[in-house]
């Protein structure tokens, strides 16, 4: 047994797998934390004590970073790291090169949060991050791409596997938007203030080209490679159709990219972009949903294990919320819609429902998976993570319906006009309307928080419990071999 | 179409499916920016858009390091109840020069596209200090030290050069000063003078005392500055409607 | 190009041409041939090829 183990802990690299783990899991509590408190100051305005480092503006960059560059970015990291090695039954192909990856995104990380509090920021959602950092994760990500790319190459299996492209994609797609999203010039050397190279309407596309497929590549094509790998294992049968996974793949690929600027529907870029995104938006709900057929397909051949397997849960609610946002966001994209629902917290909904939907459900999933196997051994308790899943998807549902009501809500104040032709709200008005479902939206963070504490409780338990098991075995070998020598 | 060609072959060769895929996702970004940039109605022709003055732009950097476009729009929409709450929609040109641009996506707080001109400077500092004293209902954070930390000027020329860079037109040499006066007129073409920076900074601050204290420059002389500024640069009775639609392609 | 492209009642059309065109020749492609059919499916299992550590499932 210990030989088995001692065998496969040399075939693969997962000591940079079980860093990420850790460090995904870390900088989801830093970063959800951020985003309870952030929701709690909308609600109470209090909570900003008239601190600088704390308020909303320089906080939200703190929690929207943490979760999509900490929490999932580490995520990715993680399980790419420890798929492409199964899959393609090889070592990464450098030790020292994944180790810096693991280090520099942590100080990517870190310097993001310190700076956004110290009010450093380019004032560009989902890219705050000033002209250093942004250097820093460009090497990151390069290297990232080498360990990846070089594993795939010297991969024993002559074919890639799915999962493996949907990474790739990510992977490409996220160094290409990085680095044209984030062209600037600083104001000196040693200033962390820089100025956009671009102005205006044309920094809007490329801001919106950016944003948008930030979310189709990092938190969409990253975790489905997730999904198209721990799905299949969890079931115990291999994915529906992979047929279906090639088409998923390259129509998703092609058309993410089209539709950024429907963030930018009625506003001063031309017409025809936003035309353009919305016709793109609704074409874009077919490989979503046939990527999530593909799924729920899979798992059907094994619905009797969802009553007993908590872990096939959360994959299966994952992939739920993946094909619920992938509905909303395209009906968003239309118009007429977002003369609505645009500027309003319909979006903040949408946003979450996908993120804590879909992205942290599959990772959980996926980490409650790779984690036993990670470091040798059982989960600590299964039933923990049953209240894990019940006060999660709680947590978003409270979540997405208080998100719905204020802004649909809002944004038909917003347009209610009186007998005489005057506007009928004041915006005041509006926000007082707004304040009892802020209330509600942080009382299903709190749910959602809690959930991830469970977790990392459980996962804490698990990693000591498999670090004991992997001493008593080393104990009983040495043991064996004394008597044997005797 | 090739009956032939293998899907193996992008399968099974990291480079090749590497350079598909990039070229499959750079298509939707070529298509619709590019012809952002040679379009040349993108931006309509208007009078009266002029860069920021050095206070002015110090102001607006203010206002992206506080965040305040996670919550505030500056970008109002040709909508009827739009134009009712805010005015005239946003033109494009009215933010060709915001490196970066503060449209935001999302209105916790009201738009502020058109805030310039519609409330005092001493209802903005209130307001800013301590916005439940003026709005009851309002969720807005306070912002006390922007009145007591002295604005920093010590790299002002540096910030007006790098956005003369990224395109801004500040003017450092004299051609460029004469450019200025032929395009924006020669009392505008002063404010936009780099080598004066600083003096213009000081006098705008002195003359406008935006914070209620002329014996110091705080930040928010600065943000104030910016904020009554947003908006009030275009005369729309000098154009039709049909002209400023031309703008966002629509025939 | 770029003019006939800026006209907005061209993108959704050639947007939809594009992408159906695309669409078309990926889908016969996959589903073409049933030899080819096979042989992609036989890749579904590779996921399940580096088993060796599922055995310590059941533990000492």
């Amino acid at each position: 047994m210990a030989a088995v183990s001692i065998a496969s802990r040399e075939q693969y690299n997962f000591d940079v797998v079980r860093q990420f783990t850790v460090m995904s899991l870390f900088w989801g509590v830093v970063g959800m934390l951020a985003g309870l408190y952030i929701a709690a100051e909308l609600a109470w305005p209090l909570l900003n004590f008239d601190i600088p480092y704390i308020t909303f503006g320089r906080l939200r960059p703190v929690h929207t970073s943490g979760v999509i560059f900490g929490f999932g970015g580490s995520a990715l990291f993680a399980t790419s790291y420890y798929i492409v090695q199964r899959t393609c039954q090889t070592r990464l192909i450098s030790d020292a090169l994944a180790k810096f990856t693991f280090w520099g995104w942590q100080a990517v990380i870190v310097l993001a949060a310190v700076s956004y509090m110290l009010g450093y920021s380019q004032g560009r959602e989902y890219a705050e991050m000033e002209w250093p950092i942004d250097i820093l994760i460009e090497v990151v990500w390069i290297a990232y791409m080498v360990v990846f790319i070089g594993t795939i190459m010297r991969r024993k299996q002559p074919h890639i596997y799915v999962a493996n492209w949907f990474y790739l994609a990510f992977i490409l797609a996220t160094a290409l938007l990085h680095t044209f999203n984030n062209l600037a010039v600083p104001v000196n050397l040693f200033s962390m203030k820089s100025y956009s190279l671009f102005a205006g309407s044309q920094d809007a596309m490329v801001q919106w080209w950016y944003g948008h497929n930030a979310v189709g590549f990092i938190l969409t094509a990253g975790f489905l490679g997730m999904m198209y790998y721990f799905v299949p294992k969890q079931a115990g049968r291999p994915i529906y159709s992979y047929r279906l996974s090639i088409v998923h793949f390259w129509a998703l690929t092609f058309l993410y990219m089209w539709v950024g600027t429907h963030h930018l529907h009625w506003t001063a870029v031309p017409d025809w972009t936003s035309t353009l995104a919305a016709t793109f938006s609704i074409m874009l709900l077919l490989p979503s949903w046939g990527g999530m057929i593909n799924g729920i397909m899979t798992l059907s051949g094994a619905w009797d294990k969802l009553r007993t397997d908590p872990i096939m849960r959360f994959l299966a609610v994952a992939l739920s919320f993946y094909g619920m946002s992938t509905f909303e966001g395209p009906m968003m994209a239309l118009k007429s819609v977002n003369a609505l629902s645009h500027y309003t917290d319909w979006t903040i909904g949408h946003v979450h429902s996908g993120t804590l939907g879909w992205v942290a459900m599959i990772t959980f999933g996926s980490f409650y998976h790779m984690i036993p196997k990670l470091w040798n051994t059982k989960l600590y308790s299964e039933r923990l993570v049953y209240w894990h899943f019940w006060l999660a998807t709680i947590g978003i549902l409270l979540y997405i319906v208080a998100m719905w009501i204020s802004g649909i809500g809002q944004g038909m104040m917003w347009r209610t006009f009186d007998d005489f032709g005057n506007l009928k709200y004041s915006f005041a008005e509006t926000v007082a309307m707004v304040r009892p479902f802020y209330v509600m939206r942080a009382v299903g963070g709190l749910f959602f928080f809690s959930g991830v504490l469970i977790m990392v409780y459980n996962v804490f338990k698990t990693i000591r419990q498999g670090t004991q098991e992997a001493a008593e075995l080393e104990a009983k070998y040495a043991a064996k071999l004394a008597q044997a020598g005797a | 179409m090739n009956f032939n060609f293998k899907h193996e072959w992008i399968e099974t060769n990291v480079g090749l499916m590497l350079v598909i895929t990039m070229i499959v996702i750079s298509i939707g970004g070529l298509v619709e920016i590019v012809p952002l940039f040679l379009i040349k109605n993108t931006v309509e022709k208007v009078d009266g858009v002029r860069p920021y003055t050095p206070l002015e732009s110090r102001g607006r950097d203010i206002y992206v390091r506080e965040g305040c476009y996670l919550c505030h729009s500056q970008m109002i929409r040709p909508l009827v109840e739009e134009a009712a709450r805010y005015g005239h929609y946003s033109l494009a040109a009215e933010s060709q020069y915001d490196h970066p641009f503060q449209w935001g996506s999302k209105r916790t707080g009201p738009d502020l596209a058109r805030v310039g001109k519609k409330y005092s400077n001493e209802w903005h500092v209130q307001h800013l200090l301590a916005p439940r004293s003026m709005v009851p209902e309002s969720v807005m954070p306070n912002y006390p030290w922007l009145l007591t930390t002295p604005l920093d000027t010590s790299d002002l020329v540096d910030r007006m050069k790098a956005q003369r860079t990224v395109g801004v037109p500040y003017s450092l040499t004299d051609a460029e000063y004469q450019r200025n006066v032929k395009q924006f007129g020669a009392e505008t073409a002063k404010w936009l003078h780099i080598p004066d920076a600083q003096a213009n900074l000081l006098k705008q601050a002195q003359e406008g005392n935006y914070d209620g204290d002329r014996t110091n420059i705080s930040e928010m002389d600065a943000l104030v500055a910016y904020l009554q500024v947003l908006g009030t640069m275009v005369d729309f009775s000098k154009y039709d409607a049909e002209y400023l639609m031309k703008g966002r392609g629509t025939p | 190009m770029i003019e006939w492209l800026s006209n907005s009642g061209n993108v959704k059309a050639l947007g939809l041409v594009i992408f159906f065109m695309i669409f078309v020749g990926i889908v016969l492609w996959v589903y073409g041939s049933k030899k080819r059919s096979q042989e992609l499916e036989s890749y579904k299992n590779i996921p399940f090829l580096d088993d060796d550590s599922e055995t310590k499932e059941h533990k000492p």
